[in-house]
């Protein structure tokens, strides 16, 4: 049974995926964003990270994807444009394909070292709050105040970013 | 008895990782570019959640919390760059961008 | 005061002379004028006071030191040096003061005598000298301001030929000095004058080359051959400072300098020396027969006198008597060396105020019948012909002629028989020089308006000369009050004669012979009476004088040109073209290689990022 959702949620977001690359307008691509995201919460919820298929669907979905909305809607007059096949496009789908060989291979080379593929042998430690809280707190702790201190950084810097400044003469 | 293992996981990864690296290559808008960058973002994150999963360790899924937070961090800031660099150059198409070239 | 300090302010007053006039009276002629002729009595007070007073001190400082080598300043004063220093301060100070006569209107006379007072220090520096390194540096400074000065009148083309040809061809002779003295210092590892000597006391063994290099310096700064081109040329100076360098101070720097290392010297090197001298002598007294500048004429004669001098330190530099300080042949070399100075100043300052009185005119063929409009500058120059052709008794050129023609004839016949066929050409030319300028009638309009110049600052430094070129050869007895006692370290070593009478006899057949000759084949007229009467002999000599010049010429335009060529190709287009800029064109190569990198494409840099992460993938999984 779970294989089936596996790879129902599989698809989804690998199909999602493809259509973020592929559409040409941008909205359409940031609501397919949207749709892997959920894909991606499906798969974290069959690996037992329920806290991370949550935070996953509010922070990414929630957030980051609304914000990529506003933005584009905001500065995108244009509905889209027509990507001709060209010689960069060849050229980046070979790299593409390129990348995805080595890395299957490098995969599948090193099969044998990856641990059992039993899931259920395996006690899924992801699935309580109590173990994030425990890392989180304990050993992880300099992380958290520096990705804290990060985040003033950068709200501090988006302030500044937005700011118009006066007299600047525009490279044209 | 699932057989899926951490090896699907993995080639999902992969797969997603590869189909952002080339949108990243081909598109012109900035934005889907940068959404491209999300995608691979992601790819990474269930990676490291698949292997957590399967090693019986703490430290992947505690990682991608810092993934998710730094993330959210550099798309705000990347997007005010961008905001910014539309007010300046009143677009946003990478084509049209080359005030570096020669 | 302590003699130390004397010697410190005595040296450094014509170096603040020159400093001060340089810095801030460039314009003004006469003060500078008056700034140097002080400097000039303060140096001849001073060297007066330490030679009479019979201060004999060594003083030395260090100057700088890298790990085992030092190099030190310091002074060494013995009898040697007050001699040398009692002339440059006299000499030098009548020459001050007869250029406030000569350059009076001169229109660069701050130039003038701001290089004087260099030349001054620079000469003191020489004498002082306690160690060969600070002898070559101040060596170096007495050439420079020899070259500042001979260009005085720097628009005449000739002149600055002149004091190239003079500044190049003392280099020659300094680059073997120099070889000499780091020799020096590699094999006895010291070249402070004192330590050399107690090195080398007991007849310990001295490489030959030593000597020779060293010798190389006096080579070029006193002009011996055949590093002697550049003296005749240097009369395109004006007359003081050829009084001043070219005949009394700087060209006996090279004697000075021989007999401070005689202690240095091995037989093989002393024949050289002698055989250099001699020939020098006589080459230059053959020369001087068929000049008709009147500066040329005592050029030549300066040239031969040091000869003169040159082969006296040869003969005699070997012969030490027992608890002497210096060598017979040292002795014999500088008390020529001292009436020289005296009576070859007197015979330039006197050709000065002949031609200063002639308005410019030094051709001897246009003077004449200067006798009565000049009368004292007749007689003084009359005085200094009869010293140096040795009037028996009279004059000072006697006891130092007879001294070193004594010397040849114990030691080497034949260097005395050329010696003695010199000194009549030298009375011959002399008095031919004397008879065409002063008697006969005026042969030319500036000839028949001269007159004397002023007397305080013209005529009274020829009368100071006149007298010393009379008293300066008796070095004791009861009219020995010129040099007193404080000298007799040097003047005890004189060579004389047991029986003066053959001497006497020698003496006056030289002078009947060759000032008769030159009585007879002169009478006063426009053209040279040997050329109308031998013109054989004649152009013969003018050949002789010639031929050095031409083959230096020769060997300058096809060797020394040629390699200068080369090196110029290989400063300008290997060194400079290949290495220099190929090296930062080739760095340039890599900026323009990164320059192309920035196409402004984001895809372009999306691309170099995958360039350098399959690298790292490749580092860190091994592949390269």
């Amino acid at each position: 049974m779970s294989d089936i959702i596996f790879h129902v949620f599989a698809f989804l977001t690998i199909g999602s995926s493809v259509a973020v690359v592929i559409n040409h307008n941008a909205v359409n691509s940031a609501l397919a964003f949207l749709v892997g995201l959920f894909g991606v919460a499906g798969l974290f919820v069959l690996l037992d990270s329920f806290l991370l298929a949550v935070l996953m669907i509010l922070v990414y979905a929630g957030a980051v994807v609304a914000l990529f909305l506003f933005i584009i809607m905001l500065l995108d007059m244009k509905g889209g444009e027509r990507n001709a096949f060209s010689k960069p496009t060849a050229i980046a789908g070979l790299i593409g394909a390129a990348l995805l060989a080595v890395c299957s291979t490098s995969l599948a080379k090193g099969f044998n070292l990856l641990p059992a593929a039993d899931a259920a042998s395996v006690i899924p430690v992801g699935a309580t709050l109590r173990n994030y809280a425990d890392q989180l707190f304990t050993v992880y702790l300099l992380p958290v105040q520096v990705v804290g201190f990060l985040l003033l950084i950068a709200m501090l810097g988006v302030i500044v970013l937005s700011k118009k400044f006066e007299g600047l003469e525009d490279v044209k | 008895m699932s057989s899926i293992g951490l090896f699907h996981y993995l080639m999902v990864a992969t797969l997603m990782f590869s189909i952002g690296f080339v949108g990243v290559l081909i598109r012109k808008n900035t934005l889907v570019i940068y959404m491209c960058l999300e995608l691979m973002l992601v790819a990474s994150t269930i990676a490291l959640v698949a292997f957590s999963r399967f090693n019986g360790t703490m430290d992947g899924n505690v990682f991608v919390f810092f993934i998710l937070t730094v993330a959210a961090a550099e798309v705000a800031v990347g997007l005010a760059i961008i905001v910014a660099l539309f007010r300046r150059r009143q677009t946003v198409q990478v084509d049209e961008l080359n005030a570096l070239k020669n | 005061m302590e003699p130390t300090q004397i010697a410190l302010y005595t040296l450094l007053s014509p170096l603040v002379s020159a400093v001060v006039i340089a810095l801030f009276f460039r314009r003004n002629g006469t003060i500078a004028a008056t700034i140097s002729v002080a400097s000039a009595a303060v140096v001849a007070a001073g060297g007066l006071m330490l030679a009479y007073g019979g201060h004999r001190f060594e003083a030395s400082m260090e100057w700088f030191r890298f790990y085992d080598f030092g190099m030190s300043l310091g002074f060494k004063f013995d009898d040697l040096a007050a001699v040398m220093i009692a002339i440059v301060g006299v000499v030098g100070f009548c020459v001050h003061l007869f250029s406030l006569g000569y350059m009076a209107d001169d229109e660069a006379k701050a130039r003038f005598f701001g290089g004087l007072s260099i030349f001054m220090f620079s000469m003191l520096g020489i004498v002082l000298a306690d160690n060969l390194f600070m002898m070559f540096v101040f060596w170096e400074l007495v050439g420079f301001s020899s070259y500042l000065l001979i260009n005085h009148y720097c628009l005449k083309q000739s002149a600055a030929e002149a004091s190239k040809k003079a500044f190049i061809v003392n280099r020659v002779g300094d680059f073997g000095f120099l070889i000499g003295i780091l020799m020096c210092y590699g094999v006895y590892g010291t070249v402070n004058l004192s330590e050399l000597a107690m090195a080398t006391t007991g007849g310990a063994l001295v490489a030959t080359a030593i000597p020779l290099l060293l010798f190389c310096g006096a080579l070029g700064k006193s002009a011996q051959m055949p590093l002697h081109i550049w003296l005749p040329d240097a009369m395109e100076g004006p007359t003081p400072v050829s009084a001043l360098i070219h005949a009394a101070t700087m060209v006996a720097a090279g004697i000075y300098m021989l007999c401070r290392i005689e202690m240095l010297m091995v037989a093989d090197a002393l024949q050289v020396i002698m055989w250099v001298g001699t020939v020098t002598a006589l080459y230059a007294a053959l020369c001087a027969v068929v000049q008709s500048d009147i500066k040329k004429v005592l050029a030549y004669s300066t040239l031969s006198q040091l000869g003169y001098m040159v082969a006296a330190f040869g003969l005699g530099a070997g012969q030490t008597n027992s608890g002497a300080m210096f060598s017979v042949g040292a002795a014999a070399a500088m008390f020529h060396l001292t009436t020289h100075a005296f009576f070859k100043a007197l015979l330039f300052l006197g050709s000065g105020s002949v031609i200063h009185g002639c308005h410019h005119e030094q051709d001897m063929f246009k003077m004449g019948g200067l006798l009565k409009k000049m009368p004292l500058t007749a007689i003084t120059m009359l005085i200094g012909v009869l010293a140096i052709g040795g009037l028996p008794f009279v004059t000072a050129g006697f006891f130092s002629k007879d001294a070193i023609l004594h010397l040849a004839q114990v030691t080497n016949p034949a260097v005395f028989g050329i010696l003695v066929f010199t000194a009549v050409l030298t009375t011959f030319y002399m008095v031919r020089m004397w008879k065409l300028t002063f008697l006969g009638s005026p042969r030319s309009d500036s000839a028949s308006h001269a007159h004397e110049g002023g007397f305080m600052t013209m005529q009274l430094p020829l009368i100071i000369l006149a007298v010393l070129s009379i008293f300066g050869g008796y070095t004791h007895g009861a009219l020995g009050f010129v040099y007193g006692h404080s000298f007799d370290g040097v003047w005890s070593q004189i060579p004389h004669p047991e029986s003066l009478v053959g001497v006497v006899i020698m003496s006056l057949a030289i002078l009947g012979i060759g000032g008769g000759l030159a009585w007879v084949l002169y009478p006063s007229s426009d053209k040279d009476g040997l050329e109308t009467q031998v013109p054989g002999a004649f152009a013969v000599l003018t050949l002789l004088k010639e031929s050095f010049d031409k083959a230096y010429t020769y060997y300058v335009a096809k060797v020394q040109d040629r390699f200068a060529m080369l090196l110029n190709f290989i400063d300008q287009i290997l060194i400079a073209g290949l290495i220099v800029r190929g090296l930062a064109g080739f760095v340039g190569l890599f900026g323009l290689g990164a320059r192309a990198l920035h196409v402004g494409s984001l895809h372009a840099y999306v691309y170099w990022f995958l360039l350098g992460i399959v690298m790292l993938w490749g580092f860190a999984g091994g592949l390269f």
